[in-house]
Formats: C-alpha cells, structure tokens, sequence
C-alpha cells in the first residue's frame, strides 16, 4: 500500500516530477556515455598495445632492459623456446633480437629500436602485420635478395620516405570522394610538386584553402596525395658484438599503421637471419622472448609459473612492460566513480529540493495520515520511497539511452578526427568505440538507488517533525 | 460502557506574552453508542479538547482515557498504534489521500493493519454501501463532490472498527442536502451498528440531531443536555 501510494503521489505533479525525472536522466545518460566513450578509448589501447605492440608476456636477461646491451642473450633460448610453447595456456612464443641503431636516409635520421624477428613466429604472437598499409609491401612474405625492413608510418614520414604528390589520379580520387570543384581548382597549381613531407604539404595547403576547407577535406586530401616510392632505401646503423659500428641498407618491405606515433616512429623490424650476420651473433642467439597466452585471465599465473621455472631471467607480463597502460586501467576505475559520484551528488540536491516542497505541500495530508495512524515508520519510507522512484525512473532511463546510443555507436565508432594528431600521439586511436562493463552498469544502478535513499533522509525527517494536530489546522 | 473519560482535563497554551487557556477543567464521560454534538463560539475550545479526546494533543494537566487507558500516558509510536486502532477521525476538510481512490482510501488503515484481502474487500464494500457510494469505488476525490468525499471520510473513519468516532465540524464545507444525507448515514451507522460518534459544530443541523449537547464556552462546560 506505501509502495503503491509513493508511486502514485510520483505522478501528483507531473511536471515537477518529469523534470526531475528528465535531469536525472540527462545526468546519468551524460555520465554514463562520458564513461563509456573513455572506456572504449583505454580498451582499444590496452587491445592495440596487447595484439599489435607488446603481447601479453616477454622474457629476458634480467640486465638487458637497463641499457640494451647486445651480449646479453638468452642462455640455451632454443631450448627454452620449446619448453615454453609446450606450457599449457601458452599459444605462441617468439624470439627477438634487439638493439638500438640509427635509422636514416639521405636528408633524414632518427634514433629507432631495431628488432629482429622470425617473422613467421612473430606472426603468431602479434597481429602488427595486419596493419601494412596497403601498397607498402608484405611483412617479409615476398622473397627479396636484399635486406628488408618493415617500419611504422610516422617513422616513413619523418625519413622523408612518405611524400605527398598531387596529379590527375589524385584529383580523379578526390572528386569521386565528393570533394568540391572550388577545392579542387585550388589544388590544381599543386599538380607536379613533390612535397617532400607531410610538414610541407600541409603548409601548402594552408597557403591555399580555408581553414573550413582544410578541416572538412585536409584529410582526404592527404590520404589521396600520399605516395609511396616503392622499395625505397633506408640505412640502418648500430654496434654489433664486438662494439664495432656497423650497418648496411634496408629496402622498405612495408610501412604499418597502429595510430600510436612513439611505437610507429622508433620500431623497426628485421628479419633475425638478416641481423645476425651483421651483429656478429650466433643463430639461435635472440634476446628475449615474446609469449602470447590463450586467455588474458590467465595472465598472472602463467607470469608466475614462468618466473618459477626461469629464476635466471626477467619475466614480465604486459602490465610490468607497460605500467601506464596498467595504470590507466585502474586509474580511469577510480576516475569513474568519482565522476559518477559528482553526477549523483548534484542530482542528490535536485531531489532534496523537490521533496521538501513536496513535504511542504503536503504537511496537511502529511499531519492526518499521522492521525488516522500511519505511524513514524511508514511516513518516513513513504517519502522515502517517493525519492527513490523519481531517481530510479530517471536513472533507468537514462541507463536505457545510454545503453542504445552505446549500441548503435559502438557499431560504427565515433570519429573524433579533430584530435587525430593529439591522440594518435598519445598511442590512441582518434575513432573510438564506446563500451560500458557490466559491472560497471550494475554500479551505476546501486548508486542512483542510493542516492535516491540518502537525499530522501532529509524531507523525510522534516515528515517526522510535523505535529499532526498543527498540521491539520494549515490551510 | 463507558467508552472516554475526560478527568479534569486542562491545555494552557503558553506563547510569548499571553497564557491562554483553551480548555479549562473539563469532566466528561461518554458511554457507548451516543450520538454527541460539542457545540460552542470559535475559540471556545472545542477543537483543542477533540484534539485532545483524539491524541493529537496533550493535556496540560488532568487525565484522558479511553477504554481505561490514558492517552498522555502512552509514547508517541503507542499512541499513533492506539489511534489507528481506536479512534476514527472525520475533518471538516475530509482530508482525502487525492491520488487513491475511494475504495483505495477506506482500506488504507486496514492495510496499515495487515488485513488480509478478503476481509478487507468485504468491509470496504460494506462501508462503502453503508454510505452510498457502492457505485463510486474507483473513483478519485477529485471526482467526487464534497459531500461524497466526506461520506467516503467516514466510511474510512470506521473502517477498523473503532471505539468511537471523533468528527471536527464535518458539515461546515456541505450544503444543506449533503449535511443531511450524512447525517442520515451517521445516525443511521451509530444505531444500527452501535458507533459512537462525538462532532465539535456549531451547525444547527447537527445539534437537532445530536442527542446529547455540550455547550463549551470559555474552555468549561457550561451545559450538557441530553435528548430522548
């Protein structure tokens, strides 16, 4: 009967309660969907770091990450190798050596991390080859009588390696890309330069279009424009065992695009049987090893039956490699709640407002239910209940929204191009695909019931203090 | 049967400069089945001793009791216990819950008392015939006319069976033919089903019908008559 009662006198003053129903709403819908869009940012990192970057276990000398130094192989790694993908839970391990060198062409050099790989094996424990930008070449599948390299996207550019050319394909490209005519007249003194960089181009184009231009088609224009001179050269050099300089010049067999500038500017990969003639190293001498394990859940037990079995060696999860991602996820846990929390706290006042008016208005009805005898007890959670349901049926529609809009948007994703360059610099990637946990759901849904509770004690309290026989008496 | 007992029952309001005695030494007792009108001036101090017959109030000094037990002597959870169980209330305002409808409304104590469902219906219905407004069960007050709401008022005031019924001015919102039918159906309630009933008006109709008048004036009884 309270129950019903509560309900009913929800809907007493209909608009007062829509609009606390609807900024409820709107509150849980903005906080919910604000999480759910940085949700989706941190889980497409931490699923780009783990499946395109660094895997989920690596194992090394326990100095070698101090400074890289090239004698520090592993002992017997063949060996060790085999005993490791025969582990339960283990899907794959590949060998890698790795050195510090200098990559550079004839205008351009950049310090870069060199990794030699099996490339058939690397294959299996990390997707990165998935992310060949079409036309660049094939991660070493192609058979070359020279040595190969394969190098991120951001690395091409800054080697001059990537240069922007517009002629008649590209303007044919863009006007089938719903360009305007206008643009592309402006674009037509450009036919038969070479920009040398991306710097270079997008100054040109600066020169030339709008800023509503460059925002609406820069883009487009230079993904069109970009060009790519096949097999182009690079030299990369670095000490080998006996700390003598050495290096020799690599062909370009493909450029890959993981939207994380850092990774893509310094991770230059070899193949293994090409570096180690140059290195001076033995076949079969690597420096660490990279462990792909079957379920991601599993990760701190077979880190820790790794660490058993190899006392000798470092072994670290990605967690360790990559503390900030860890950190990440754990701080955005507690960035959430607190953000929720404020959310909720502001709602919180709009419902003590609304019920105190609502126990203002009522004290006459209020002081005869006392009367007629509902007693103490009642009163409180009748007004209590009142509370809850306005923030329930807001919060559930709110929760309801965000739901469906998280669906649809993490169908397609959302582009936030605008911060392309300040995201992709940051290792994200600029079109994220909002999602929410379950738990976290479940969290949120707690929470608006408790807060409903808690910003109901006040009105109710003020229920309890009126003197029925005073209160029958106001008009 | 003496059903309420009012032992030399005082209420000295005391606000900032004056003391004012609203109720002074009253002495009542009420039997059974009376059908009784407390008349007197506004400001006599009718609805301070209502107030207090019904526990909304305490005295200042001197005893209430009801059934033999006194009302100042019980705690606040208690008394609200003794009222819903003892004491029905009809208000001049009738004093609806707007949002339940009239059916809704008489059984609201009886859910407050846990009935369980059959009986409930059937003594809602009752009520509800007893007052004529079996066709207006589902209907809100918003719906209903004054005198309709007030029936469903008293409807509700008996629903849990009370020791007597306390009604303040029930008929001062009401038109000349809706006081009458309720009058009916009161004097109707309390002789067929024994009710007693206890009004503070200063109605006319209301004292033809009354059996006993007490005239308060000042806050003391300066009559009580009873009719045959």
């Amino acid at each position: 009967m309270i129950w019903k009662t509560a309900w009913k006198n929800v809907w007493r003053n209909k608009v007062r309660s829509l609009v606390v129903i609807i900024s409820v709403t709107i509150g849980i819908f903005g906080g919910v969907f604000a999480v759910a869009i940085m949700n989706g940012a941190i889980a497409q990192r931490v699923d780009a770091a783990l499946n395109q970057e660094i895997s989920h276990i690596h194992i090394n000398d326990k100095a070698f990450r101090d400074n890289y130094d090239i004698q520090l192989t592993i002992p017997d790694g063949e060996q060790i190798l085999k005993e490791i993908e025969e582990m339960p839970g283990v899907s794959a391990v590949a060998p890698r050596i790795q050195i510090t060198g200098m990559a550079s062409t004839a205008t351009k050099s950049a310090g870069v991390e060199i990794i030699g790989i099996d490339p058939e094996r690397e294959k299996k424990v990390l997707n990165l080859y998935d992310t060949t930008i079409p036309g660049t070449g094939d991660f070493f599948e192609s058979e070359s009588s020279s040595l190969t390299a394969y190098i991120g996207q951001e690395l091409a550019k800054e080697l001059n390696i990537i240069r922007y050319i517009v002629d008649e394909d590209v303007l044919a490209a863009l006007t089938g890309k719903e360009v305007p005519g206008e643009v592309l007249n402006k674009l037509t003194p450009f036919v038969g330069i070479r920009f040398k960089n991306e710097k270079a181009f997008k100054k040109a184009l600066k020169g030339s279009l709008t800023l509503k231009e460059q925002r609406n088609f820069g883009k487009s224009i230079r993904d069109a424009a970009w060009s790519f001179r096949s097999r182009s050269k690079m030299t990369l050099t670095f000490l080998d065992k006996t700390q003598m300089q050495t290096g020799a010049v690599f062909r370009i067999a493909g450029i890959y695009d993981v939207r994380n500038s850092m990774f893509e500017m310094s991770q230059v990969f070899v193949k293994n049987e090409d570096l180690i003639p140059l290195t001076g190293m033995a076949p079969g001498e690597f420096h660490q090893l990279v462990v792909r394990i079957d379920d991601l859940e599993a990760t701190e037990e077979i880190t820790a039956a790794l660490k058993d079995k190899l006392p000798d060696l470092e072994v670290m999860d990605w967690k360790e490699i990559q503390p900030d991602l860890a950190m990440m996820t754990d701080m955005v846990q507690r960035f959430y709640a607190f953000f929720m929390v404020i959310i909720l706290a502001a709602l919180a006042f709009g419902i003590v407002n609304t019920m105190l008016m609502v126990v203002l208005e009522r004290t006459k009805e209020l002081g005869m239910l006392t009367a007629i005898g509902m007693n103490k007890k009642r009163v409180f959670s009748m007004i209590m209940l009142e509370s809850v349901f306005l923030s329930l049926v807001g919060g559930v529609l709110g929760m309801i929204i965000s739901q469906v809009l998280i669906g649809i948007t993490a169908r397609n994703g959302i582009n936030f191009s605008n911060y392309q360059e300040g995201l992709e610099a940051l290792g994200y990637t600029s079109h994220i695909y909002p999602a929410i946990s379950m738990p976290f759901f479940i969290t949120v849904t707690v929470l608006i019931i408790l807060t409903g509770i808690l910003s109901s004690i006040y009105p109710a309290l003020k229920a309890l203090k009126l003197d029925p026989a005073e209160a029958l008496r106001t008009d | 049967m003496k059903v309420l007992e009012i032992k030399n029952v005082h209420k000295i309001y005391n606000s900032s400069e004056v003391k004012v005695h609203a109720v002074n030494g009253v002495n009542l007792e009420f039997e059974k089945g009376e059908f009784a009108a407390i008349v007197g001036p506004s400001g006599s101090g009718k609805t301070t001793l209502l107030n207090m017959i019904g526990g909304l109030d305490t005295p200042t000094q001197g005893e209430i009791l009801v059934d033999n037990t006194n009302l100042a002597g019980l705690k606040s959870s208690r008394l609200i216990d003794f009222r819903m169980r003892n004491i029905g209330f009809v208000f001049q305002s009738y004093n609806l819950i707007p949002v339940l409808t009239a059916k809704e409304n008489v059984e609201f104590i009886m859910n407050l008392q846990k009935w369980d469902k059959k009986e409930r219906d059937e003594r809602t219905f009752e009520l509800l015939k007893a007052v004529g407004l079996e066709d207006r069960v589902n209907s809100r007050p918003s719906k209903l006319s004054g005198g309709q709401q007030q029936r469903v008022a008293v409807a509700r005031a008996l629903a849990s069976k009370p020791k007597f019924v306390l009604a303040d001015e029930p008929t001062a919102n009401l038109d000349s033919k809706s006081t009458e039918t309720l009058l009916d159906i009161m004097e109707h309630l309390n002789k067929e089903e024994g009710i007693t009933f206890i009004f503070s008006t200063h109605d006319a109709r209301v004292m033809k019908k009354a059996r006993r008048v007490i005239t308060i004036e000042d806050g003391r009884v300066i009559s009580d008559e009873r009719k045959n």
